[in-house]
């Protein structure tokens, strides 16, 4: 039987919580994002995703699960599946192509973008890039190879079928080394004829669909020298494996980080606040040490050991180029097709 | 007064397969096709509008590698198929005719066992099997055999090793129950009559296991022609088959409506394979509707 005095009570708190439907809203808010797996995904899930949700008093749903630019594409637009969106670059402009993300994340909603380096807000970025990592070439300290010094390093005769990149069709770092090709070989990063000329000749070549598949590659000396992210060789650092990365001296390619925000998100100031605080000095720390990403973040202090490899000043953020994904993505079709007939046989 | 006719209750059983079968492929496969008429998502782009421009892209095939890919797909799902039929069919004849129950166990735990693990996992292990620096090629080379590693992987014959390897136990399993149910006294009788081993098994076992050849071969077939993880992995540049082009249309080109068209020309192509091979199967057992 309830009492008089249980039944007050309840119906003092049923009273507070029906006049102040805010309280109720903010212990309701779930905020929906996307983000990687692996060792990024474990630092996200054990320490930035719990203490981003304790000090905003929200839930966040993170989905691991890639590729998620077709799931956001099945979504309705004023109800997108997620509200957060972290691809690469190039996945954020195809989004913005069809109105699934903002064009640009600024100081005004999330202000740590105000300490960002130039390229995580440049014209080459849609929302706001929070780390990237340097493409270059990785190799085996172990077969006798110069540490290369250029991109033309990899068209080496005696690295022919040991040599790897990636099935441009499916990978961005594909993609982006087939521009890289234009611009060594020809006119620009939009040559590309000269980049298909130059991709017959790095023939017979080991092509991938991921970077992991890359780093296992290189672990195994199925490929003496890839194409690859300066994290997938940095994160064996203190292992003992015989890779190392090389930044060629024509410079390297960006591969960014991006969150966006979807316009018909219901929690916006929410996924704002999120932006902000994967932007704040200590997060970036936290996840560049762990994933040995360079910060978007001008403050940021990395560990010397991290410091010396990644890009945390401007005079090596000025070796990043930046591809413009706008451009290959109006014509990746025609690409694919061509580089498809190019590589195979 | 006409009695109102009730349906059975064996009907009442089938009612959980056939909504499966409504939500997990009817549905679907009608929502893919209808995409694939669209020029996007009807449902999210409202300027979305009636085409037929995927199916024009692929039968034109300006890009020249759509039919090359029907082509590779197609020409990977029967060699898969026949190779299983080949490795499946003796295991099969032996396993359905031993006599030990402990004998048949074993071999049945055998068969099934790859089947234990993820295909991802096995396509990896073929990969450290098969690849320029794998077991193999590792020890040709040290052997003084072969001078350069052999090309067993990044190419359609380390897809279809691996293909076989993982679609094998479907064909054995399929063919053990048929000529298990075979009368072992029939191939008796033919002996008995003075037919050798060879004639008896081509002129009585072999016909009364057709059903399970059909059955079987359909079954490889299918999943063949549907694979992606292990032509991915073990194709390299050589290898382009369908779905690996669809999970591409999806994936990373962001265009499911090309996707879908690619997916229905795929299923009618394959649905015309298998009438085909049940008429000339059922033609040759003298029988008609096998499947």
């Amino acid at each position: 039987m309830i009492s008089r005095r249980t039944l007050l009570g309840t119906s003092a708190v049923a009273a507070a919580t029906l006049a102040a439907p805010s309280i109720l809203h903010a212990q309701a808010k779930t905020l929906k994002i996307t983000t990687w797996g692996g060792k990024w995904g474990e630092i996200m899930k054990a320490t930035v995703l719990p203490a981003f949700e304790k000090e905003f008093k929200c839930t966040v749903s993170a989905d691991q699960a890639f590729p998620y630019v077709p799931k956001l594409q099945a979504s309705p637009k004023n109800d997108p599946l997620y509200d957060v969106l972290h691809t690469n670059s190039n996945e954020q402009w195809n989004c913005f192509t069809e109105g699934l993300v903002m064009q640009k994340i600024t100081a005004k909603e999330a202000p740590n973008v105000a300490d960002v380096y130039p390229w995580a807000v440049s014209d080459k970025i849609v929302g706001v890039a929070i780390f990237t990592s340097a493409i270059g070439l990785g190799f085996r300290t172990d077969k006798g190879l110069a540490k290369p010094t250029s991109w033309k390093d990899l068209a080496d005769p005696k690295l022919a079928g040991a040599r790897g990149s990636y099935i441009i069709p499916v990978n961005s770092l594909g993609q982006c080394h087939l521009m890289m090709l234009g611009k060594i070989y020809g006119k620009g990063l939009q040559d590309l004829d000269a980049a298909y000329k130059a991709l017959e000749q790095l023939k017979p070549i080991k092509l991938v669909d991921f970077t992991g598949q890359m780093e296992k590659m290189l672990l195994s000396g199925e490929v003496s020298m890839g194409v690859i992210h300066d994290s997938g060789v940095y994160r064996y650092d203190g292992q003992n494996q015989p890779v190392d990365f090389a930044s060629p001296s024509e410079g390297v390619m960006a591969l960014e980080q991006v969150l966006n925000v979807t316009p018909g998100s219901k929690v916006k100031e929410l996924a704002f606040g999120y932006i902000d605080y994967m932007l704040r000095p200590d997060t970036q720390k936290l996840l560049a040490e762990g994933v040995w990403y360079s910060p978007a973040n001008k403050k940021v202090k990395l560990d010397a050991k991290y410091d010396a490899k990644l890009l945390t000043t401007e005079a090596k953020v000025a070796t990043l180029i930046q591809p413009d994904w706008k451009w290959y993505n109006a014509r990746k079709e025609d690409i694919d097709a061509r580089v498809t007939k190019i590589l195979k046989g | 007064m006409a009695v109102a006719s009730r349906p059975s209750p064996i009907a009442w059983l089938l009612a959980p397969a056939l909504l499966l079968f409504v939500l997990f492929f009817v549905l679907p496969f009608g929502v893919m096709a209808m995409m694939s008429f669209y020029s996007g998502n009807p449902v999210t782009n409202p300027n979305a509008f009636l085409t037929t421009r995927h199916y024009e892209r692929f039968i034109f095939d300006t890009a020249g590698i759509f039919h090359d890919a029907l082509w590779s797909t197609l020409r990977i799902g029967l060699i898969t198929t026949v190779v299983s039929l080949l490795i499946g069919y003796p295991l099969a004849h032996w396993m359905a005719r031993m006599q030990s129950r402990l004998g048949h166990a074993l071999v049945l735990m055998a068969v099934i066992a790859p089947m234990l693990t993820g295909i991802v996992v096995r396509t990896f292990a073929w990969m450290t099997i098969l690849q320029d620096k794998g077991v193999i090629n590792t020890l040709l080379i040290d052997w003084g055999i072969v001078s350069k590693p052999l090309p067993l992987m990044y190419n359609e014959f380390g897809t279809v090793v691996a293909l076989v390897h993982i679609y094998v136990p479907f064909m054995v399993l399929t063919l053990t129950g048929v000529i298990g149910r075979i009368d072992e006294r029939l191939e008796q009788a033919a002996r008995s009559l003075g037919a050798g081993r060879l004639r008896a098994f081509v002129e009585v076992t072999l016909p009364l296991s057709l059903p399970g050849i059909l059955a079987g071969s359909l079954l490889v077939f299918a999943l063949s022609i549907s694979a992606y993880v292990t032509p991915s992995l073990m194709g390299g540049t050589d290898v382009l088959t369908l779905p690996m082009l669809i999970a591409q249309q999806v994936g990373t080109s962001f265009n499911p409506n090309f996707a879908g068209a690619l997916g229905v020309v795929l299923l009618l192509v394959s649905l015309a394979i298998v009438v085909a091979y049940n008429r000339i199967l059922a033609r040759l057992s003298g029988e008609q509707g096998l499947a």
